[in-house]
């Protein structure tokens, strides 16, 4: 086959891809812009009138909602991202950051819900910590009244997110970090004697952000338009933008449906307000920067004061991720216990209540979440390979694949909802799965691009030399020297899957229950055994999924380990 | 003159029984084959239930449930959970909007109230008064319990079948509480003593147990709660007028809930596990015999009873309902019917499994089954049928969203 042959393909490849990801997206949008605009005949809505927006604006608690998902937005985006890049500051070229990331990476996998469900055993008045230290040391025989979790201003969710979003950032700040060649970027700076924090900050940190624009960008609309998590660390009266729109999409009253088609338009609105913001703050900083080194200013820390700093920065950026750490432990009690009451520090009776109560509704939605999972990320690493295949370079398009993640869900999820009704193919798996894929395929190509793109070519030169074709040089040289961040890409697209809630529910028109529908179900008030069943069964998915890519590349590996040297 | 119109009307009288004892004879075979017929037509179709799947014990009933029909009527039954109903409505209308005016994805609903006003309003249900005609309709007695026509008010008109009863009733532990308040007003002093204080909350608003609360408040504190029965008035200043004296009652308590009324339970199960933990002293739930359950089960302490308001408690029925779109509409009418058998209304109302009044009248039943519902074991911590029998009916539906409405404008809006 030559390359003559291969380039229709090259050129209808992307753009089936393309279509497949944009569609639903831009579907949905048309299928929210309508009724805001008051045009939707079955609710009697024949004409554009902005009754909608009106009724929208005379909510009550509006405001209060709006900048509740703007303040726990950018906070939680703002920390996540400077405690990533002080951890990256500290740790770049030091082999604490690999051994930091294998220690926090299953907290990347383990789905937003559990982690608030776990922050919620944790942090409860009822929860462990008092239960841990009553009543010998508090006096406590009953929960205080205490206003934890959710808090009033959103604290437990900014937390709970900024756990979930340190791993993130790290592992792309990681990524982009080797791309920079940050390490010596760094050398250079301090053989120009500046410290460590500030080598950081006026040399690499520059070209990393621009690096890390579209994660954080990600990571900024996702915590503006969080749902499942919101629903269980944040406070409700009145609650963020995003819980309220699904409320008003789930109102009996069915003239609410206009209210939140006007909220899903206003939800985007604040996404790219967030957006702004971040890019002014970004603007502001980069400028302060360039003037720093242009003035040749510098500060002075004593070494001790220096070495207490980087402490206190680790600490801080450790502290969200081990209270994770320790809510997914109080669930994993939770689990096995049959009873368990305050102040008692662990249960009083073990067992698996939790298991029996949660019977087949659990196996069933762990079945899903799995099969689910498993085919939406082959699917998506597929679609990846192709894409990273037929398009040479990074290219602009490759821009627009990320629009899933940049829209706030909400958005556009009911809109497309109906088109899938309309076109018959609501609620079925196959549709499901293509939903799972316009969010797993972007998170995927994210993981995979960068180790894609950098693919030294002259393996492939070499191979052809010898005499390999196209499809021989893919599969016998590209493939296998590729294998780990392939097998990483799948196993990251696993727990995209497992994650998503309401693409899950309105694709599936609520019939299909995965772990995470199922959890955001039960912690509304159903047995906290079974609640911890459940959470226990998301972690040991995704971490199953883990272990089996990483022993196939171990597998792979044994077998080519005389090519190490 | 008078006499033959006397003679006449007595004629009349007789005739008509005459013609309901005869008509008894050919209906009910007719309703058995019709019955027959539509079982035949139902085999092998997959029923999805959409039903709130917040509670084990349900859960764990429905999926009995699905296992009969499947034994006995080749029905797969597929228990949609949902957080809430309104999810459910709010899918019918979708597909209506999509012009799916067949093969719809929901196929039976359990529904009741609101949802069920909402879904009647936009005609969203199957419309030829199956629910009536369903042969263990006849177990029930709507003369006795007129919530079997009339869902809050509103008529049900054949469009949904009764599934079970509920009624508000109150957990407390006695640990805390010697004497539990037995009023709205009471509720409010006991609030305020020292040691009580921030131990009282209710689910959280638009919650059905929570908007329950707040109606019953609402019809505790109103001087004339006649009006209630009505549809809620459009005029603003009459709505305000009516529901003004529970904004009182709510802004006196409010320093003393629970977080200061900044958070709300989600819903009675989780204010139930509150009452478990002992971060409160009384809880609610609209079935009686929760509280007994949850003893049994290890979350609540053997010392929580149950008590009820001295002027009653709200009460009423729920029901499934089967969307004019539903795909295997003849499979949720034979699930339907089956939910309302003796045999599964007997296994719904035992307090070890669910604990759901039934909807049925003894006196229409056989008397080994009669015998049977008097023989369930009832909790420790249950209420007698007598000690409930001061019940409140609903008010009119639309006053729910008047009242959430007002509700989340004072009270989660800042």
């Amino acid at each position: 086959m030559t390359t003559a042959n291969l380039r229709p393909l090259t050129a209808c490849v992307p753009a089936c891809i393309l279509l497949a990801v944009l569609a639903p997206v831009l579907a949905g949008l048309i299928g929210a812009v309508l009724p805001a605009t008051g045009w939707f005949p079955p609710l009697g809505g024949q004409r554009l009138s902005v009754v909608p927006l009106t009724a929208f604006l005379a909510e009550p608690g509006l405001a209060r909602s709006v900048l509740l998902s703007i303040f726990t937005a950018l906070t939680a985006t703002a920390l996540s991202y400077l405690l990533a890049m002080g951890l990256l500051a500290v740790l770049v070229g030091t082999g604490a950051a690999g051994r930091l990331v294998r220690l926090i990476s299953p907290l990347l996998s383990v789905p937003h819900i559990t982690i608030a469900v776990g922050f919620l055993f944790l942090l409860q008045p009822s929860g462990w910590l008092t239960r841990l230290i009553s009543p010998w040391a508090t006096g406590w025989d009953r929960p205080p009244l205490l206003n934890l979790v959710p808090d009033e201003a959103g604290w437990a969710l900014i937390i709970g997110m900024v756990a979930k979003e340190v791993p993130f950032l790290l592992l792309m700040g990681l990524s982009a970090a080797s791309q920079i060649d940050a390490r010596r970027l760094l050398d250079e700076a301090r053989l120009l004697g500046r410290g460590p924090l500030a080598a950081w900050a006026l040399v690499v940190q520059p070209q990393l952000g621009r690096r890390l624009v579209l994660p954080v960008m990600i990571v900024l609309v996702f915590s503006v338009s969080v749902v499942d998590m919101a629903l269980v660390l944040a406070p409700l009266t009145p609650a963020p933008l995003a819980v309220r729109i699904l409320a008003w999409f789930r109102d009996p009253d069915l003239s609410f449906q206009f209210i939140a088609a006007v909220g899903a338009l206003a939800q985007i609105g604040l996404a790219g307000l967030c957006c702004l913001v971040w890019a002014a703050a970004a603007h502001i900083w980069a400028r302060a920067v360039r003037s720093v080194c242009a003035r040749g200013w510098r500060l002075s820390v004593p070494y001790r004061m220096a070495r207490a700093g980087h402490a206190l920065l680790l600490a801080a950026s450790v502290l969200p991720c081990l209270l994770a750490a320790l809510g997914l432990a109080s669930s994993l009690i939770w689990a096995f216990a049959d009873i368990w009451r305050f102040p008692d520090a662990l249960p009083t009776r073990w067992g698996l209540r939790g298991w029996a109560l949660g019977g087949d509704g659990l196996v069933r939605a762990a079945v899903t979440s799995a099969s689910l999972g498993l085919s939406a990320a082959a699917v998506s690493v597929l679609a990846a390979l192709l894409w990273l295949e037929t398009t040479t370079t990074a290219r602009r398009t490759e821009g627009l694949m990320y629009l899933p993640l940049l829209i706030p869900q909400i958005a556009f999820l009911f809109g497309l909802q109906i088109l899938l009704i309309w076109l018959g193919m609501d609620g079925r798996l196959v549709t499901l799965l293509w939903v799972h894929v316009v969010f797993v395929f972007p998170y995927v190509l994210l993981s995979l691009g960068p180790s894609w793109r950098r693919f030294d070519v002259r393996f492939a030169d070499v191979a052809a030399t010898l005499g390999a074709g196209p499809f021989a040089r893919f599969w016998r040289v590209k493939l296998p020297i590729l294998l780990i961040p392939l097998l990483t890409a799948f196993a990251v697209g696993f727990a995209v899957s497992q994650a998503l809630y309401l693409p899950t529910i309105f694709a599936s028109n609520g019939r299909v229950a995965t772990l995470t529908t199922e959890a955001v179900t039960l912690a509304a008030g159903a047995g906290r055994q079974t609640l911890g069943a459940a959470s226990a069964l998301q972690m040991a998915l995704p971490l199953m999924v883990f272990l089996g890519a990483d022993f196939i590349s171990r597998l792979r590996f044994r077998r080519f380990s005389w090519f190490r040297v | 003159m008078t006499c033959n119109r006397i003679l006449a009307y007595r004629l009349a009288v007789l005739f008509s029984l005459a013609a309901v004892w005869l008509a008894s004879f050919g209906l009910q075979p007719a309703l058995a084959d019709e019955f027959d017929t539509l079982a035949d037509r139902a085999r092998g179709q997959t029923v999805y239930f959409n039903a709130w799947g917040g509670s084990p014990t349900v859960n764990g009933y429905i999926a009995w449930a699905g296992d009969q029909v499947k034994a006995r009527y080749g029905i797969t039954l597929v228990h949609v959970k949902l957080t809430d109903t309104a999810d459910a409505v709010a899918r019918i209308l979708a597909e209506k909007t999509a012009g799916k005016t067949a093969g719809g994805s929901v196929d039976l609903v359990w529904v009741n109230g609101e949802n069920f006003a909402s879904l009647k309003r936009q005609n969203l249900l199957r419309d030829d008064e199956w629910a009536f005609s369903l042969p263990s309709f006849s177990f029930t007695d709507p003369a006795v319990l007129p919530g079997l026509t009339s869902d809050f008010a509103t008529p049900t008109d054949g469009l949904e079948s009764p599934w079970g009863r509920a009624q508000l009733v109150f957990g407390y532990d006695t640990a805390y509480v010697p004497r539990p308040p037995r009023s709205a007003t009471a509720l409010v002093d006991w609030l305020k003593q020292d040691g009580n204080q921030g131990r009282f909350t209710f689910p959280l608003p638009p919650d059905f147990t929570g908007t329950s609360f707040l109606k019953q408040v609402l019809l505790e504190v109103s001087p004339d709660r006649s009006v209630f029965d009505a549809p809620a008035p459009s005029d603003k200043a009459e709505t305000d007028a009516a529901l003004a004296p529970l904004w009182a009652w709510l802004d006196d308590v409010l320093p003393y809930l629970w977080r200061e009324g900044r958070h709300y339970p989600a819903n009675y199960t989780d204010m139930v596990r509150m009452l478990g933990d002992g971060e409160v002293a009384i809880a609610m739930a609209f079935n009686p015999s929760k509280f007994s359950n949850d003893i049994s089960a290890g979350v609540l302490p053997d010392t929580v009873r149950t008590y009820i308001h001295d002027g009653g408690t709200l009460a009423n029925v729920h029901f499934v309902a089967i969307p004019f779109n539903a795909n295997a509409s003849e499979g949720a009418r034979v699930v339907a019917d089956f939910l309302l058998s003796p045999e599964a209304q007997l296994r719904k109302a035992n307090p070890d499994i669910w604990g759901d009044p039934t909807v049925l009248s003894m006196a229409r039943l056989s008397a080994d089954a009669a015998a049977a519902f008097a023989a369930l074991p009832r909790g420790i911590a249950t209420l007698s049928d007598a000690e409930l029998s001061a019940s409140l009916a609903e008010p009119h539906p639309s006053w729910v969203a008047v009242i959430e409405r007002g509700w989340a404008a004072r009270y989660a809006a800042n």
